[in-house]
């Protein structure tokens, strides 16, 4: 399983409704990436971390590997603002306010993607997909997903597999080696989906598959008080941002 | 390489969404017919999403020295259409966004404007464009996947200097500071992804003539279809 399914499924937030997470990691999210950086990105960040390493409990150490990746893209996303082009400054020169935006860049995206972190972290796909029919994605659709959702990850293992046999023989010393060795291990993974599918559909045509997957889901309320809190939460980010905002330089 | 989440303006996040909108609605639409006309191709769909997926877990050997991954555009232009590539790519880029931190929510519908909508049909209308005037498979092929692939890259430029315009040059300055950065390492990456894209589709010639065939990719041969045709 990749890490944050893993966490997410032994998520102690796990039995929640994920109406509640969502409203709760989207909208921080969204406060994220709507207020002003300078304070507002700052504060969710804040107010997210604190969400997630205390009732989510989320261990820091898994938070910290998967935040690091979006991190890095949005350090080297930001770098870009540092610089000006073809202005009175030359071909390149230093852009005159390029490190407050490229600051304001990195805090907002940085917190925004803590914000898509809690969801997925406390949310296993396999909780929200069977229920975007009731939001309205056509059925057909949703199945779809839920397939791909259930053959990515026996994929991702035999692709881990493969990838092991071909080092063990020798197949990533050189470099032709490798090339071959990535091109067996591309057309192995579409031979081994269409075999996994074709297998899928000889399964469930024994047991009256009629082109509808359907799936159990264990019952979870949507709680009133979560939902307040989390509204609490997002219109004191919001004032204070905007308080702050009037008050700090 | 997917726009970070939060690295769009709001307006800018909004406006790629409702661009996005029209070719993933064809797109539902095209799948959803597929599937109510033949239910079984619920599994196969859902394989090939799930390969498009994997497709991009690969670490390609770029000529820079560095890594990357294809973007598996091309190939899944070339063997699903685009239309349903649109509604494959939207779920991988969804499924990457949750799963892997890669990509974000609030910049899926500019990812997917570049990757599951520019890529496939930039990609699949050279691949038809060679076919057309005769040329072999695997030229076909290549010239799809790196089409695929540099068109990816030159959408997400534009899509960065809109959001971000350079102070002196404006959006003009600003385009040639993100597709300089990016000409140095997409243009290798580019070929790279081409020719990976011709060896795996040379082994799926080999191996996998069947679903090849039944995706219409190869060209049933004429005698056989005289066979078919006299058994019907």
């Amino acid at each position: 399983m990749l890490p944050i399914d893993a966490a997410a499924h032994s998520s102690r937030w796990r039995r929640r409704h994920p109406v509640e997470k969502a409203a709760l990691g989207f909208g921080l999210t969204l406060s994220a990436v709507c207020l002003p950086p300078w304070p507002g990105a700052l504060l969710v960040a804040a107010a997210t971390l604190a969400v997630l390493l205390g009732p989510a409990g989320v261990p820091g150490r898994q938070l910290w590997r998967a935040f690091r990746i979006p991190l890095g893209f949005c350090v080297t996303g930001a770098v870009p603002l540092l610089f000006a082009v073809g202005g009175s400054g030359g071909p390149v020169a230093w852009a005159p306010d390029g490190p407050v935006h490229a600051g304001e860049l990195l805090l907002r995206t940085a917190s925004a993607s803590l914000g898509v972190l809690l969801f997925a972290f406390t949310t296993p796909l396999s909780d929200v997909l069977p229920r975007l029919v009731r939001a309205g994605v056509p059925a057909p659709v949703v199945d779809v997903a839920l397939v791909m959702y259930r053959i990515v990850f026996l994929l991702l293992d035999a692709q881990s597999k493969v990838r092991q046999a071909q080092a063990a023989r020798l197949g990533a010393t050189t470099r032709a080696a490798v090339w071959r060795s990535m091109a067996g291990l591309g057309a192995t993974s579409f031979v081994r989906a269409f075999d996994r599918a074709q297998r899928l559909q000889t399964g469930l045509a024994g047991r009256g598959y009629d082109g509808t997957l359907r799936v159990l889901l264990p019952e979870a309320p949507v709680s009133r008080p979560f939902l307040a809190a989390t509204g609490g939460l997002l219109a004191g980010l919001v004032a204070l941002t905007l308080v702050l905002e009037r008050l700090l330089p | 390489m997917h726009i970070a989440e939060g690295y769009l303006p709001p307006v800018h996040a909004a406006a790629w969404g409702v661009a996005s909108a029209p070719f993933v609605v064809h797109g539902v639409r095209a799948l959803t017919r597929e599937v109510r006309a033949n239910p079984e191709s619920t599994l196969l769909l859902g394989a090939s999403g799930a390969f498009t997926f994997v497709l991009s877990a690969l670490k390609l050997p770029s000529v820079t020295g560095s890594c990357s991954h294809p973007t598996g555009t091309g190939l899944g232009a070339i063997l699903f259409r685009p239309p349903i590539m649109a509604v494959l790519g939207t779920i991988t880029l969804l499924f990457q966004a949750l799963l892997l931190a890669h990509g974000g929510l609030t910049t899926l519908g500019a990812n997917a404007f570049s990757m599951a909508i520019v890529g496939p049909w930039a990609g699949y209308g050279t691949y038809l464009l060679f076919r057309r005037f005769g040329a072999p498979l695997m030229v076909g092929v290549f010239f799809g996947a790196f089409v695929a692939d540099l068109s990816t890259y030159c959408v997400t430029s534009v899509q960065l200097a809109l959001a971000f315009p350079d102070p002196g040059s404006g959006v003009a300055g600003s385009l040639a500071k993100f597709g300089g950065i990016f000409a140095v390492t997409q243009i290798p990456l580019a070929v790279s992804e081409g020719l990976l894209t011709v060896l795996v589709m040379r082994l799926l010639t080999q191996s996998s003539k069947g679903e090849l065939l039944r995706l219409g990719v190869l060209a049933r041969p004429q005698a056989a279809e005289r066979r078919e045709e006299a058994a019907a």
